[in-house]
């Protein structure tokens, strides 16, 4: 007969083995996917490894993995807080369109300036404008006990809205040719994120700034009281208010603190990777919907994350290139995060209960 | 038609039931009372399959019958209406009571309608339970139980989840079953009712049958006592004046939204004030309501104070700060976190204003050293401040639990059943702590339903009873019928 069993502990090991089998499932189905969709998996994968090698400017592929990295880790970072809290935000995509609208919006009011002085308030506030979008799912949870998961969902497509409105009406380019899509005036050169690297644009400097966030926040919920009261929200609500902790306060940190990262990340983006705001499809790239999967493949733990956000970042880039070497289609890279998540749910079991096999008495 | 022969089921030291013997007749209605933990609910589970009896006999209808599961029961003609209902809440009465059977009749909607009217227990087929009131939800389950035939139905308290008047309607049913030669097994520690309804009584305490008798011909406060026990006068305490003693927590006409009723009470400094009452009778929200975690505006009327402060809008954490100290019931998932180290657990009290060094940043040190402390002088064993809450035993993580609230600089003590599901050397222990921490003025309100640590513990004493307390008097002053009928909500002159 075979049963779960809780473990009385856990340990690293359990962990770590749990990942392994994680891992190794994986790659088991990404091969079978990678064979249906090619018929040549191992050329396939092969390809998908290497790519940063196979091209002739490598830290260009670097740049390409290393950016979308970034931004989901971040971004994830800020929903693994939420979800520790047994708090729902899978808004992400949403807070950071208004992230970056209100980037926009500040330098704008500022004056359209072009001195670095500016850069500071502008990605400020970009995590206010993340953290507005992410109080209207926390207020009406709390004070109309509504389902926040449903609410902060819809606001990604309210969100959107605002930003196709903008970048097509009031904001848009004055320009006797007009660029299509329209976008918005550009943020002046002086003011942009310049590369770390020679060459390539991809990975550039507002990213390696916005590191030290991560490494804030990873402090944070480390070494504060903040950090431990969110781990008590996540065992258990009882314990919670027992404690003292009052589970509105929580909702509101969790839903300000995810909010704020993916505003901070469209704050960046704008300023980083695109200079002006455009209609939402050139803009928005998945990243706070990804988020989601790399804030469970990393099992909300800020280490995990990094990893799992370098890993699908490196996918990214992997079936792009898989792609351009005419060996198949992009969209592999959604099967596979899909295949990863799974596997990865799936064997989180095994870290709190373990299979016993035993034969019928 | 039933009969039970000297049942003794033990878990570990625990004998939950100890040679018990019953006889049930059929065209009776035999009660089985008892205060909870005596025993009764292990009884009907080994009657109906559940658990195993380690010695004993059982025979029905006149032939030695084996009950494995509660298949076996069923075929026998022994039907069980639960306490918790096991329905879902998603599907409809029929689809319910469909579920329930293992040979559904094909005219089951007809079945349940004859029934209904047969007995006035009326079920809609199709309406979906989450819609249904807690009587209704009952219905189905005796309707379920019906449909079998039984020739004994068990009824697990019943009414304790009903209003007086679907308690009535329940009763018309009983007494209708009965009349056609049905036997029941009625589970109750309310004696009002089992007087008016029950023709026989088997009377349990601590796992042993105290006896039976016609609850019809006696006394309440017989039947009390015989539920009780006769256990006032031996641990008695010697009584004490506090009438100098400041008052530490007082409460004044306090109503809340959720039915609890606490008309006036005041407790000392040294003081130890005892509620008695059976468990699910509010005691749950008396101590959400001291602690602070009742939702805010769940107090409607009244005043609470402890010292001169008004207490209804301070915080859990700051009435920490302000020298009061909180132990619930449960342990896993209230005052504790299984998956957490003892030393993460120490945190989670150990945050308040007074306790500076935490408010912001997480002093692990510090809270490692507080963490042995605390196993080193209550000797907590099974583990160091590393070990996960979940791998202790009941009784040294509720050492633990009690170890961390008894620290310094307590003037108020909220404690509810310290020493439930505890062994006996960790209760004595702890019942030791509270004696001490009140002996140097510490203030404490013991909420229990064990009647011999608030004999030897208490210097006052309130009773509970559907979310209202008495009035609170010196604990040598209450006699056990007395309890015993407070603790049934029927103590004359209680507000109701």
């Amino acid at each position: 007969m075979i049963t779960w069993e809780h473990r009385e502990s856990v340990g690293w090991q359990t962990s770590l083995k749990s990942i392994g089998i994680a891992l190794a499932l994986t790659l088991l189905l990404t091969f079978a996917a990678l064979w249906l969709t090619t018929g040549m998996p191992l050329e396939a994968f092969w390809q998908m490894l290497t790519y940063p090698w196979q091209a002739e400017r490598a830290l260009t592929q670097w740049g390409k993995a290393l950016n979308p990295a970034f931004y989901l880790s971040l971004i994830a970072l800020g929903l693994s807080i939420s979800y520790r809290a047994n708090v729902w935000n899978i808004g992400a995509e949403g807070q950071f369109a208004i992230g970056s609208v209100f980037a926009f919006g500040a330098w704008l009011l500022l004056g359209m300036p072009n001195g670095l002085w500016a850069i500071p308030i502008i990605l400020l506030s970009g995590a206010v404008g993340g953290m507005v979008w992410a109080a209207i799912p926390a207020a009406l949870r709390t004070l109309a006990n509504t389902n926040e998961l449903l609410v902060s969902l819809m606001l990604v497509y309210i969100g959107a809205q605002f930003l196709f409105y903008l970048s097509n009406g009031p904001w848009e380019m004055s320009a006797a040719m007009k660029p299509v899509p329209t976008r918005t005036e550009s943020i002046p050169d002086s003011l942009l994120f310049t590369s770390v690297f020679s060459q390539g644009p991809k990975l550039h400097w507002g990213l390696v700034w916005g590191w030290q966030v991560y490494l804030v926040v990873t402090a944070l919920l480390a070494f504060t009281l903040l950090g431990y009261r969110l781990s008590v929200a996540n065992q258990s609500k009882r314990a919670e208010r027992f404690a003292g902790f009052s589970p509105v306060g929580t909702i509101w940190i969790a839903f300000l603190f995810s909010g704020g990262l993916a505003g901070l990340a469209g704050g960046i983006f704008l300023i980083g990777d695109t200079g002006y705001l455009v209609d939402q499809s050139n803009f928005l790239q998945n990243y706070g919907f990804t988020a989601i999967i790399v804030a469970f493949l990393g099992r909300l733990n800020p280490l995990g994350i990094l990893v799992a956000g370098l890993a699908l970042g490196y996918l990214e880039g992997g079936a792009g290139w898989l792609q351009a070497s005419g060996l198949g289609d992009d969209s592999i890279s959604g099967i596979i995060q899909v295949i990863a998540l799974f596997c990865t749910l799936g064997t989180a079991t095994l870290v709190t209960h373990r299979i016993s096999w035993r034969g019928n008495p | 038609m039933l009969s039970l022969s000297g049942i003794t089921k033990a878990y570990g030291p625990i004998r939950a039931n100890e040679s018990i013997d019953l006889e049930v007749e059929g065209g009776q209605i035999h009660a089985l009372l008892g205060e909870n933990g005596a025993g009764k609910s292990t009884l009907m589970k080994i009657l109906f399959g559940l658990v195993q009896p380690d010695a004993g006999k059982i025979s029905f209808n006149g032939t030695a019958v084996k009950i494995k599961t509660p298949q076996d029961a069923k075929e026998l003609g022994i039907g069980m209406v639960q306490q918790h209902f096991a329905l879902f809440d998603g599907m409809t009465a029929l689809e319910n009571i469909r579920l329930g059977l293992t040979v559904p009749p094909e005219n089951l909607r007809e079945r349940i309608a004859e029934l209904g009217n047969l007995y006035g227990l009326e079920v809609d087929p199709d309406a979906l339970v989450l819609s249904l009131s807690a009587g209704q939800k009952q219905r189905i389950e005796i309707v379920r139980a019906l449909l079998g035939d039984p020739m004994l139905l068990v009824l697990d308290e019943p009414t304790s989840v009903l209003t007086p008047q679907e308690a009535d309607l329940l009763f018309n049913a009983l007494r209708k079953l009965r009349d056609e030669g049905r036997g029941l097994i009625f589970i109750s520690h309310k004696l009002g009712e089992v007087r008016a309804l029950c023709d026989s009584a088997t009377v349990l305490r601590a796992g042993k049958v105290v006896g039976t008798c016609d609850p019809r011909e006696t006394d309440t406060d017989v039947l009390a006592e015989m539920m009780i026990g006769q256990r006032l006068s031996a641990q008695e305490k010697a009584p004490k004046s506090f009438s100098n003693a400041k008052v530490v927590l007082s409460a004044q006409n306090i109503e809340t939204r959720d039915g609890l009723r606490l008309d006036d009470l005041e407790l000392h400094e040294g003081e130890i004030l005892g509620v008695a009452g059976i468990a699910g009778n509010g005691q749950d929200r008396l101590f959400a309501l001291l602690s602070g975690e009742a939702a805010r505006g769940t107090q409607i009327a009244g005043e609470l104070k402890l010292r001169d402060e008004d207490l209804s809008i301070i915080p859990t954490r700051n009435r920490r700060a302000k020298g009061a100290r909180f132990v619930p019931e449960e342990r896993l998932g209230h005052s504790a976190i299984p998956d957490f180290k003892l030393s993460d657990n120490t945190l989670l009290t150990k945050h308040s204003a007074e306790n500076k060094d935490n408010t912001v940043l997480r002093r692990n040190r510090w809270i490692r050293k507080q963490a042995a402390q605390i196993i080193d002088y209550f000797d907590v064993r099974g583990g160091d401040a590393n070990a996960r809450a979940r791998s202790f035993s009941g009784g040294n993580l509720q050492k633990f639990v009690v170890g961390r609230e008894l620290d310094s600089g307590l003037d108020l003590l909220i404690i509810s059943q310290p020493t439930w599901g505890v062994d006996l050397w960790a209760a004595s222990r702890i019942r030791q702590e509270i004696q001490l921490r009140a002996d140097q003025g510490t203030a404490v309100l013991l909420i229990s339903q064990d009647l011999d640590e608030l004999m030897a513990l208490t210097d006052s004493l309130s009773v509970i009873a559907n979310g209202v307390l008495t009035a609170v008097r010196p604990t040598v002053e209450w006699s056990v019928p007395e309890l015993g009928r407070a603790m049934a909500g029927e103590l004359e002159g209680m507000v109701q």
